[in-house]
């Protein structure tokens, strides 16, 4: 029978393959021309524990990873008990008959395959490519051929242990699921990819960062790719070091971001306030991970709203937005770069777990992202912090002429420190000037975003809004979502009209941050509420269950 | 003749403050690095926070008056942004041994090619006189009424251990050593570290025991730990350069003759990057 839609989970110890088997199935579903999600599950460790990726494909769109499988593969006993409860009506299971007796499903001796060719520890994890080419039908030819593409090396090795593995499972379930080919294949990448990418695009010099998980494989990303991207990158001593740093860089002129999670986030506030006094723009990734303090490190949560709403002490323009999918997250970090170099000043990307470092299909036009190019100073005379009617001073580079100095003290029009009381009052209006300057220019940029049609209102942002969005799909259900991208300055223009939708709040949050917000800011009461906090993403059933619940 | 790197700012040192001195050194070090065709324009200034960080009011040298203990982080940044400029990273004795002591280590490690200038008075003087890490043993102030009960940094220690290829000693009274002690840092390639014996005439006002102590070293040690073994002097206090080597700077280590500012593409050149890395 050909699905529409096929999930494939698999699942083994941490240093088995299991990324490198999920992230195999889902380029050859791409391949195929289908749409792909990929999560990816995993503790904070290097070797044993339990991993496990879930990738979900159809023929349209598709927003989120499925939790019932239509192939299951579990490479040792934990994943079989973890995942035998998550296969489909009529879903296969594909054991390790070396580590479970008496498994319900297809067992094969995988271990003991495996030890037929030079270190099994590492071939294991090609049962994942093997069992799924059997039950969706392949030849062993294509399946030779997609081991090839996907696994490169050691292929004298590989292809005879995927051909064993494959003939065990063809057997019982050979051809069981058929896939459509999609309409064209489509590239794909994580939201991380997209971060770096879309701030590639609008410019970005220099990016430093302290490796905290899940924001560190935009570090990786970009530091593997450096110098065919002309991007400077660089590990420095802690978060402290990396945001002062990046002041300094932005000062000198390069356009530069920096990326961490909540903790290290805590650690730079201070520049970030810095940022605000001397008016240095400069762009932060905040990836969200399961809080508070360490929290759960490799899992998703959305506690970080509040926090990142207001970094840093005193009073300046700052601005923060999400993204609600992998392709906003390359415009918006491009929006983001430019908009700090447009009202020189901290702008964050807020983002979580669950969008960084899950993997999807994706259109996405390289040309859709700004252009960080700042308002330059030009002629002698020049001050650094000028009062101007928005608030905005023009920005001028060393080596020149003209005296530019930077400042964390509150200072006059040429940068020098004073403790006047008229001086103090003019600063603090032009910053004044300058955060309702960034308020007017939202204003005409496209902040939120409306999906589907319905009188159920849903309100939800971030990685969530994917959840949502498929959850509504497989549900079959009729709602308008509303996703403000911007959360502060909060749109309050664009939603006005909801304040009396007794809307459904969806968010990974067990405070109700987002929806505290929506009240706070726009005067929307929720009519219900919908959280996760778990650390796991929402499951689209799952949710279309609650939803339906919740809009009574 | 006008005193071009003057500013309007209201000079707040205490008469006899060692700070004039070292803001007189670098009015001297712009001129003399003129003369060794580093321009004006292309030196610039970071100052941490304290009483020595007032000289970036001062002086008319473009630069970033950062956060206490960032001065030496920030320099490094704007290295790292733009490598054709020289950067002077001014540090009081909180500043780099306290507050930033991480950023020190790592920049004498990395090899960052900065020059900091650490005034060393052993007084957080500015908020009105607690110990600081370079206080002696038993210091008395407001927040150790007692005495202090550490023992204090060994600068020139620190920073050789960390692996700084130009480590140096300059004292207050001796102006045109210092000044050409720090000309010889921005001209090392690589991280320069001087600190700079500055008494605080308010809190620390050593003069007398500086004057009798302080010693003028002709030059550098040949090995490391000759040069250690002059740091760890007590009696004398050598002052003039301790240790200077050659090795790769960081900033050309990572990224050779690469300039992130000077090399800013444009948008379609970018855009190319960004499309063939997809692909």
């Amino acid at each position: 029978m050909s699905r529409d839609r096929f999930t494939f989970i698999v699942g083994g110890k941490a240093g088995e393959g299991i990324k490198k088997a999920g992230s195999s199935a889902a380029n050859f579903f791409a391949s195929m021309g289908r749409h792909v999600f990929q999560m990816d599950d995993y503790p904070s460790l290097i070797r044993g524990g339990h991993n496990f990726v879930a990738v979900s494909t159809a023929t349209r769109e598709i927003t989120s990873h499925f939790m019932k499988a239509d192939l299951v593969v579990g490479l040792d006993k934990r994943s079989y008990e973890a995942h035998r409860d998550h296969v489909a009506d009529g879903g296969v299971v594909v054991y390790n008959s070396d580590a479970v007796e008496d498994g319900q499903g297809i067992g094969v001796a995988m271990t003991s395959e495996a030890q037929k060719y030079p270190n099994p520890g590492l071939r294991v994890g090609v049962s994942g490519a093997a069992a799924l080419s059997a039950v969706i039908g392949l030849s062993v030819d294509e399946m030779s051929a997609f081991i090839t593409k996907e696994y490169k090396r050691d292929l004298e090795n590989n292809i005879p242990f995927a051909t064993d593995i494959y003939r065990a499972v063809g057997e019982k379930a050979g051809g069981k699921f058929p896939l459509d080919k999609g309409d064209r294949e489509r590239i794909m990448m994580t939201g991380n990819q997209a971060i770096a990418l879309g701030a590639a695009a609008a410019g970005l010099d220099v990016y430093l960062a302290y490796p905290m998980t899940p924001a560190t494989t935009v570090l990786h990303y970009l530091a593997a790719h450096d110098r065919e991207l002309g991007v400077v990158t660089m590990q420095p001593e802690s978060e402290l070091a990396v945001i002062n740093m990046a002041l300094g860089a932005a000062a000198a002129g390069a356009r530069t971001a920096v990326g961490t999670s909540g903790g290290g986030f805590a650690l730079m506030e201070e520049a970030i306030s810095l940022a605000g006094m001397a008016e240095v723009p400069i762009l932060t990734i905040l990836s969200a991970r399961s809080g508070p303090s360490t929290g759960v490190p490799t899992y998703t949560e959305q506690g970080d709203l509040r926090f990142a709403l207001s970094p840093g002490h005193g009073e300046f323009a700052r601005t923060l937005a999400s993204p609600g999918t992998v392709r906003e997250a390359y415009t918006l970090a491009a929006e983001l770069l430019e908009l700090a170099w447009r009202f020189q000043s901290p702008a964050v990307l807020l983002t979580e777990k669950h969008l960084s470092e899950s993997r999807m299909t994706l259109d996405l036009d390289i040309e859709d992202a700004a252009w960080a190019e700042p308002l330059m100073h030009e002629g002698g005379g020049y001050k650094r912090y000028l009062d101007t009617e928005d608030g905005v001073s023009p920005l001028l580079f060393p080596p020149s002429d003209e005296l530019i100095q930077w400042t964390s003290y509150e200072h006059d029009e040429l940068g020098v420190t004073t403790e006047d009381a008229a001086a103090i009052a003019l600063m603090h209006d032009k910053r004044q000037r300058k955060s309702e300057a960034v308020t007017d220019h939202l204003r005409t940029m496209r902040t939120v975003n409306r999906f589907g049609q319905g009188d159920t209102i849903i309100f939800t942002y971030g990685s969530t809004t994917m959840s949502v969005l498929e959850a509504l799909r497989v549900g079959g259900i009729d709602a308008t979502v509303v996703q403000p991208v911007y959360l502060e300055p909060f749109p309050v223009w664009e939603l006005e009209e909801y304040r009396d939708s007794n809307a459904i709040v969806v968010e990974q949050s067990a405070a109700g941050q987002f929806e505290s917000l929506l009240a706070e800011k726009a005067r929307i009461d929720a009519g219900a509420r919908i959280r996760r906090y778990d650390g796991r993403p929402f499951e689209p059933e799952e949710l279309a269950r609650e939803i339906e619940r919740a809009a009574g | 003749m006008p005193d071009e790197l003057a500013t309007y700012a209201e000079n707040t040192w205490c008469p006899g403050c060692g700070n004039f001195a070292i803001l007189n050194a670098m009015k001297n070090v712009v001129g003399k690095l003129g003369e060794r065709g580093v321009a004006k324009d292309r030196v610039v200034m970071t100052a941490g926070i304290g009483c020595h960080a007032k000289l970036f009011d001062y002086l008319a040298l473009s630069g970033f008056y950062s956060l206490h203990g960032r001065s030496m982080a920030t320099a490094q940044g704007i290295k790292l942004a733009n490598p054709d400029l020289k950067v002077v990273g001014f540090c009081g004795d909180g500043d780099a041994f306290a507050e930033g002591i991480a950023h020190m280590m790592y920049a004498a490690k990395r090899n960052s090619d900065i020059t900091i200038v650490v005034h060393d008075n052993g007084v957080y003087a500015l908020t009105t006189g607690q110990r600081g890490p370079t206080s002696a043993h038993g210091f008395k102030g407001p927040s150790t009424p007692r005495g202090n009960t550490e023992d204090p940094f060994n600068p020139l220690v620190l920073m050789l251990e960390a692996g700084a290829t130009f480590v140096a000693r300059g004292y207050v009274v001796m102006v045109k050593e210092l000044a050409d002690l720090i000309v010889a840092g921005v001209m090392h390639e690589g991280f320069s570290f001087i600190q700079v014996l500055q008494p605080s005439v308010t809190f620390t006002n050593r003069y007398e025991e500086y004057n009798r102590t302080v010693e003028r070293l002709e030059e550098p040690a040949s090995t490391f730990d000759e040069a250690l073994a002059l740091a760890r002097e007590t009696d004398r206090l050598p002052a003039g350069i301790f240790y200077q080597i050659e090795k790769p700077a960081n900033e050309r280590a990572l990224y050779g003759d690469w300039n992130p500012v000077a090399n800013h593409p444009t948008r379609t050149e970018r855009l190319a990057k960004v499309k063939a890395l997809i692909k």
